[in-house]
């Protein structure tokens, strides 16, 4: 019987608890930005007939994940998964909108546990529907990005702007720009000179056995100290570097700012690096190898035409983790004053204000997720023909 | 010619090859044959210098090639392993062009190349030239490996074990097909083996080598009848008339077979079958599909109901096949005769025990 339904488990999980999500307080009415707030529920926040809308959508969602078979089952989870997240903020923005016009001028509404939650249950959702997807991409795209991108554009349209997010962006939208520019920068440029140095010590470790202990354990230790305290400890040797060397400071190198986040970030992206690459040659058959050797190739031939490209995709994956992972020490960034979207998190923190860190932490999280979808397209673009399976 | 002067190959403490001295007559096959660890791979690699000797020379057409550029060295010796070693990300063409690459060959006559080659070793270029390594079967990979060895025509083929790690009967399709491939290039190869039977059939001289020394080298012929000391004696062993057997072909001995056809009336079968107590089986092709035994065609109807089915795999052995691999395939499925079959596995005919011994005491004689 269950065999014949096709329960999907996730697509359960996720339905459950965007079911449970409408018993949670959905919106904050704060009196200003910094004062607790009293929770409105569902009911209360948005009126009975949008709470009816959200509540059947994920009813249709649980009836959908118990039953139904075949390809039509994601992609009408999909796209369910999907409305309920536009729905839901497109209704909160409006909600907001009608309390505000009642409520005094330094009034506040906040998202609330109860919508937060309902978001996360979507995405569980949609990312159920993803893996069930596989054999039709552009539906699996279009189930992943479509919410999202309607999000965004109800934030240009200024749909959103009464919610206390879009208040915390107004008047910063210079400032937001600037450290989403910084935050791109610094883990762009670290990642970069991370691979220019990490790959050549991966394979350097991978050449020479005398090479391979002292490459690794430099880059395990880094690792090993926690973040903070890395930021910290390269802040005074490089302050005193720079007062030995004035010509430094000169181009603008201090022992705070951009120059120690950079180090910090390039230090921290050099093992996933230098690892995926020692091992990506490594894992190369060295009966492929004595072959490519013994017709004759020279010993850079052997390199550049086979170990390079059968190494490729995990060189790659390696470079993938040590992005993902420098979007967010990034983050940290901004507490040795180089700022990011960390500045907003920090800000946020200082002055108890929840809906400043949100404001610097969704980005992060955007970010994460794309850099994590764009490199493992380049993940896979840079997979030989004939090797990996898939 | 290929001349190895004294080698010594040291590892440390243990000596690999001891004094080695052997000299190949170009056009011939040499093939290197002892116990696993005695030196066989390391002398081989040391003819192509992937391995360079503690001491001793090696001349190959009386040029020391210690003073030619590995590279240029290797480019004129094809070299084939028992991993075969195919590179996975290039198709089946493109493994094969990599010399012809290095050498700057033009494409034309590059990928003309490569065809003939498939052909050679028994592929279609069309269906496998495009297709990658990891799509091949053993013995598909174990040939394009040989093919890929021989893709600028060296005159010198070194050979680590090629036909090791594949089935005994694509083992035995391959050496035969290599045997053929020699005939007609007459390359000077070196082969590497830990099997008696195929250094036997193969070889135009046997190198038998012991704890990095040279222990006999002679043709098989004097191997098998004057071993020259206890240890040759004891690796060749006591079944030195069988062993003999591994050098003559089934071919001249295969008898026709008297087939049934699989879609022919049981009378017909009935009387071609006569008093024998069974025949082959074959479909509309020739193919072989197993035998039906005389005493179970009373009851029967058609032929399909009584057929024992049985694959060429099991009971059949290749054209290509010696006496001693006929031999051990009638003692192991306890028969008289087995069927002949060629690369499309259509019935030739059968070779019967009583045959293999009369061949057995003429070659004793
Ligand atoms: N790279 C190496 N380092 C140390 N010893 C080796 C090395 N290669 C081979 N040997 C040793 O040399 C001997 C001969 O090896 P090899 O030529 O591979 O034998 P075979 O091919 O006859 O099985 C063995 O005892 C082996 O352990
Ligand atoms: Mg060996």
């Amino acid at each position: 019987m269950r065999q014949l339904l096709g329960r999907d488990n996730v697509a359960l999980t996720g339905s459950v608890i965007g079911l449970a999500s409408v018993l949670f307080g959905w919106l904050t009415l704060r009196p200003n930005r910094l004062a607790e707030g009293t929770p409105l529920s569902l009911w209360d926040g948005l009126g009975w007939g949008n709470a009816a809308v959200i509540v059947l959508l994920w009813l249709l969602c649980l009836v959908l994940s118990l039953s139904l078979k075949g390809k039509l089952k994601p992609i009408l989870l999909g796209v369910t998964a999907n409305m309920v997240l536009v729905v839901s903020l497109l209704m909160a923005g409006m909600a907001a909108t009608g309390l505000l016009e009642v409520e005094p001028d330094s009034s506040r509404v906040s998202l609330g546990v109860g919508i937060w939650l309902t978001i996360a249950a979507a995405y569980i959702v949609i990312y159920a529907s993803r893996q069930k997807l596989k054999e039709l991409p552009l539906w699996q795209h279009l189930v992943s990005w479509t919410g999202l991108a309607i999000l965004i554009a109800l934030i240009f349209n200024g749909l959103l702007d009464s919610l206390s997010l879009m208040q915390e962006l107004n008047g910063r939208e210079a400032r937001f720009l600037q450290e989403l520019q910084q935050h791109v920068f610094l883990f762009g440029i670290s990642v970069t000179i991370g691979s220019l140095i990490g790959i050549p010590l991966g394979i350097w470790a991978n050449r020479s056995r005398r090479a391979e202990r002292p490459v690794f354990f430099i880059a395990n230790i880094t690792q090993t100290i926690p973040s903070l305290a890395l930021f910290g400890l390269i802040i005074a040797p490089l302050s005193a570097l720079t007062m030995a060397l004035p010509f430094l400071r000169e181009i603008g190198i201090r022992g705070i700012g951009t120059a120690p986040a950079l180090i910090a970030l390039v230090v921290y992206s050099l093992l996933p690096i230098v690892r995926n690459t020692f091992v990506g040659l490594r894992q190369v058959d060295p009966a492929v190898i004595d072959a490519g050797a013994g017709m004759g190739m020279s010993r850079f031939q052997v390199f550049r035409r086979v170990k390079l490209p059968l190494a490729a995709p995990l060189v790659a994956e390696g470079v993938r983790i040590a992005s993902v992972q420098a979007v967010g020490l990034t983050t940290v960034a901004a507490l040795i004053g180089a700022g990011g979207l960390g500045f907003f998190v920090f800000q946020g923190l200082a002055q108890a204000a929840p809906d400043l860190i949100i404001l610097g932490t969704l980005p992060i999280i955007a970010l994460a997720l794309i850099v994590d979808a764009v490199m493992r397209v380049i993940v896979r673009l840079v997979t030989p023909k004939g090797t990996g399976g898939q | 010619m290929i001349h190895l002067q004294h080698l010594v190959k040291d590892y440390g403490r243990t000596r690999a090859v001891d004094d080695l001295s052997l000299e190949v007559t170009a056009g011939e096959v040499c093939v290197l044959i002892g116990p696993s660890g005695c030196g066989k791979t390391t002398t081989l690699r040391m003819i192509n210098r992937l391995i360079e000797p503690s001491s001793g020379h090696i001349l190959i057409d009386d040029q020391d090639i210690s003073q030619i550029k590995p590279e240029r060295l290797r480019l004129s010796i094809g070299y084939a392993i028992q991993s075969v070693g195919l590179f996975p990300h290039m198709t089946v063409a493109t493994n094969i062009a990599v010399v012809p690459k290095l050498l700057n060959w033009e494409k034309e006559a590059t990928s003309q190349r490569v065809e003939e080659l498939l052909r050679l070793v028994g592929l279609d270029p069309g269906e496998f030239g495009h297709k990658y390594p990891g799509q091949l079967s053993g013995g598909q990979a174990q040939r394009v490996g040989v093919a890929r060895a021989l893709a600028a025509d060296p005159p010198i083929l070194l050979m680590d074990e090629p036909f090791g790690a594949v089935d005994p009967l694509t083992r035995e399709r391959l050496q035969y097909q290599f045997a053929r491939i020699q005939q007609e290039l007459k390359k000077t190869v070196i082969l590497v083996t830990h099997d008696l039977n195929e250094a036997i059939r193969l070889a135009d001289r046997i190198a038998i080598m012991s704890a990095g020394k040279l222990v006999q080298y002679d043709t098989p012929e004097t191997i098998l009848s004057r071993p020259a000391n206890k240890f040759v004696h004891d690796f060749v062993g006591t079944d030195r008339a069988l062993k003999r057997l591994s050098r003559i072909g089934v071919e001249g001995f295969v008898k026709p077979a008297n087939p049934v056809a699989i879609t022919d009336s049981i009378s017909k079968i009935a009387a071609v079958i006569g008093r024998q107590p069974s025949a082959w089986v074959v479909n509309g092709d020739g193919r072989l599909l197993g035998w039906i035994d005389r005493k179970s065609l009373a009851q029967a109807s058609s032929a399909s109901q009584v057929l024992v089915a049985q694959t060429a795999d099991e009971v059949a052995i290749s054209r290509g096949a010696t006496l001693h691999e006929a031999l051990s395939l009638m003692l192991g499925q306890g028969v008289k005769s087995v069927p002949v079959v060629d690369e499309q596995e259509r019935l030739i005919g059968e070779v019967s025990l009583s045959d293999v011994e009369a061949a057995t005491v003429e070659t004793e004689a």
